[in-house]
């Protein structure tokens, strides 16, 4: 456990606690008319004291709906996230653990999918549905499973090698008992990392999908909605963009040092 | 050292080689196959149809289902795959309804443009990723390790388009040394054309820059910590000739490897970052098919990227068998 305190864990750790602290509790402290209120005579105001990071072009406060919007863009990347595993677990298990022609027809169909760009699936699925927000979630779900489902291929063909796995089945344990109490808890570890990874990835992916108007509507307000707002006033207010660029960039940070800590500690033989 | 895709990739006599490539294009042509019929289905979840985007949705009902019989939308979707797939393969691939004008021609033109700045910005990844990702692996786990890796870091973490942003503003507005959007042929005006696609290019090479980094960082310590670099050295070699003719000929593969599966990657950015820059290639033309719902042109452009995609695979496994010593193509 003594990882977690290198300087990476602390700080990414920290990073993780902070943003998950303010997407859970900015809702319940902040009113939303906080980050609604339009004040006219202050649009695209430079930070001050009255608005510490200043406002937008429709004169609202900046910092706020960067607190609110927090919830919004991990809500989204949480459940896609969760939503890829969903897919993907089975889909790998059963693909590594057996092998044999479902393994072949499975990953033929994962490699497949994997041609597409994650990105260009999801903005073509989000298109496709229609966007909003739980289509966003859908899509970006959807475009990471391929990607997952690969890894716990791989995580559960090796595991399936192993000589406990061997040893079991030779005292008859089924394959459903095997992979819940064999095959689960010991590619758990390489699942949580990646998950954590995806996490940072889904954050951009929301983020990219909103800027280019496929993904979060108004009035949900999510820091990519934000970017995109901020592109015609870059020249006069550019804290517009600034604002929630510096929201993304400082979260996903976070997941990434905290995804490399984890990985250190859980999955040592990729240090 | 790790072997891609283990023993499959390795060939050492030309007979093998041989059934490994027919095996490799087999494969290859069985994936597009599949490419084709996902693409095909996703657009066919569209809510509403071809004929629904080209007279609007309050169209006259009966005007619209002539239109639907006579495009033919009433046929089974197996019956539709296969004149949309016949199409694509005799190189008739439709016309766009928002560009009215033949796809295929105009994803010629698009393809073109976008290939400079995926090329360009590979480049300066490259450049920039080895050199940095070597410095980093050398002094292992002291400043300058730590210096190479939080500047990965933070390249991974911030969104290209907040990049892309972030270059207009200094470079197009502040200094005014770059133009900030549009598009020049190269065959205009070269000069100009790569004025045009650097910008957009370093916005996408920053981000590839740190994944490269990262990988050749990891690559090359694994390397250095090997028997044979301690041969080398032993040997009374240089330093300079031990990292950079030993050690890197060997991490070169790996990083080609991950350098080519970023090609994925690219593609997916250049529809935010052409956007962005209003850069007219492949990106800006899957995104105005997208946002338009030009579901001919969405079918055409996704297929394309997804294949050019799956192409360069091919062409990465392969030459990496040609780098590395280990495995023999003939």
């Amino acid at each position: 456990m003594k990882e977690f305190f290198t300087g990476k864990g602390i700080v990414g750790g920290g990073i993780v606690l902070l943003v998950l602290a303010v997407a859970l509790l900015a809702p319940l402290l902040i009113p939303d008319t906080w980050a609604t209120q339009m004040d006219m005579r202050s649009r695209l105001a430079g930070p001050s004291t009255t608005y510490l990071m200043g406002t937008d072009q429709l004169g609202r406060d900046l910092m706020f709906r960067m607190l609110l919007g927090a919830q919004t863009s991990i809500m989204i990347a949480g459940t896609a996230v969760l939503m890829s595993l969903v897919i993907g677990l089975p889909l790998g298990v059963i693909s590594g653990y057996f092998g044999g022609w479902i393994d072949n027809v499975l990953m033929r169909l994962v490699d497949t999918l994997l041609a597409f760009p994650a990105l260009l699936l999801a903005l073509t699925i989000s298109a496709v549905l229609g966007p909003n927000l739980t289509n966003t979630i859908i899509a970006i779900g959807i475009a990471f499973t391929p990607y997952l489902a690969r890894i716990i291929r791989g995580e559960a063909l090796r595991v399936a090698q192993m000589p406990y796995v061997e040893a079991a089945r030779a005292v008859g344990t089924s394959d459903t008992w095997m992979i819940i109490r064999h095959i689960l808890p010991n590619i758990m570890p390489p699942i949580i990392v990646q998950a954590t990874i995806s996490l940072a990835f889904a954050i951009l992916a929301e983020a990219g999908l909103s800027f280019l108007g496929l993904g979060t509507q108004p009035p949900d307000a999510s820091w990519g909605l934000m970017i995109q707002a901020s592109r015609d006033y870059l020249d006069v207010a550019p804290w517009t963009a600034l604002v929630p660029g510096a929201a993304v960039a400082i979260t996903v940070l976070g997941l990434n040092m905290f995804g490399d800590v984890l990985r250190d500690v859980l999955d040592p033989r990729t240090k | 050292m790790q072997l891609r895709r283990g023993g499959n990739s390795r060939c050492f006599t030309p007979g093998t080689c041989m059934t490994y490539i027919a095996n490799r294009l087999l494969s290859v042509a069985l994936t597009l196959l599949l490419i084709s019929v996902i693409t095909f289905m996703v657009t066919n979840i569209l809510p509403g149809d071809v004929a629904m985007v080209i007279m609007g949705t309050q169209s006259n009902p009966e005007a619209l289902a002539g239109l639907r019989e006579s495009l033919g939308l009433n046929d089974p979707l197996i019956v539709q795959y296969g004149r949309w797939i016949g199409g694509m393969l005799t190189g008739d691939w439709g016309n766009s309804l928002v560009f009215k004008e033949a796809i295929g021609p105009l994803i010629a033109n698009k393809v073109a443009a976008s290939a400079l700045i995926v090329v360009m910005s590979m480049t300066i990844a490259l450049a920039a990723a080895i050199p940095l990702g070597v410095w980093a692996a050398v002094h292992r786990d002291k400043w300058q390790d730590t210096t190479a890796s939080t500047t990965a870091l933070m390249g991974v973490s911030l969104p290209d388009f907040f990049w892309g942003i972030m270059l207009i503003l200094l470079f197009a507005r502040y200094l005014g040394w770059l133009p900030s959007s549009g598009f020049v042929h190269p065959a205009d005006d070269f000069i100009a054309a790569v004025r045009h696609a650097f910008l957009p290019s370093l916005a996408l090479g920053l981000g590839l820059m740190a994944h490269l980094t990262r990988m050749t960082r990891s690559t090359m310590s694994s390397i250095l910590s090997q028997e044979f670099i301690r041969v080398a050295r032993a040997k009374g070699l240089t330093e300079h000739t031990v990292i950079w003719r030993y050690a890197l000929a060997n991490a070169i593969g790996p990083v080609m490897t991950v350098a080519g599966l970023q090609v994925g990657y690219l593609f997916g950015s250049i529809i935010v970052i052409e956007s962005l820059f209003n850069f007219t290639g492949m990106g800006w033309l899957t995104y105005q098919a997208l946002l338009n719902r030009d579901i001919p042109l969405i079918q055409s452009t996704v297929f394309v990227i997804a294949a050019v995609v799956m192409i360069t695979n091919l062409v990465v496994d392969l030459l990496y068998a040609a780098i590395d010593p280990r495995i023999k193509l003939p």
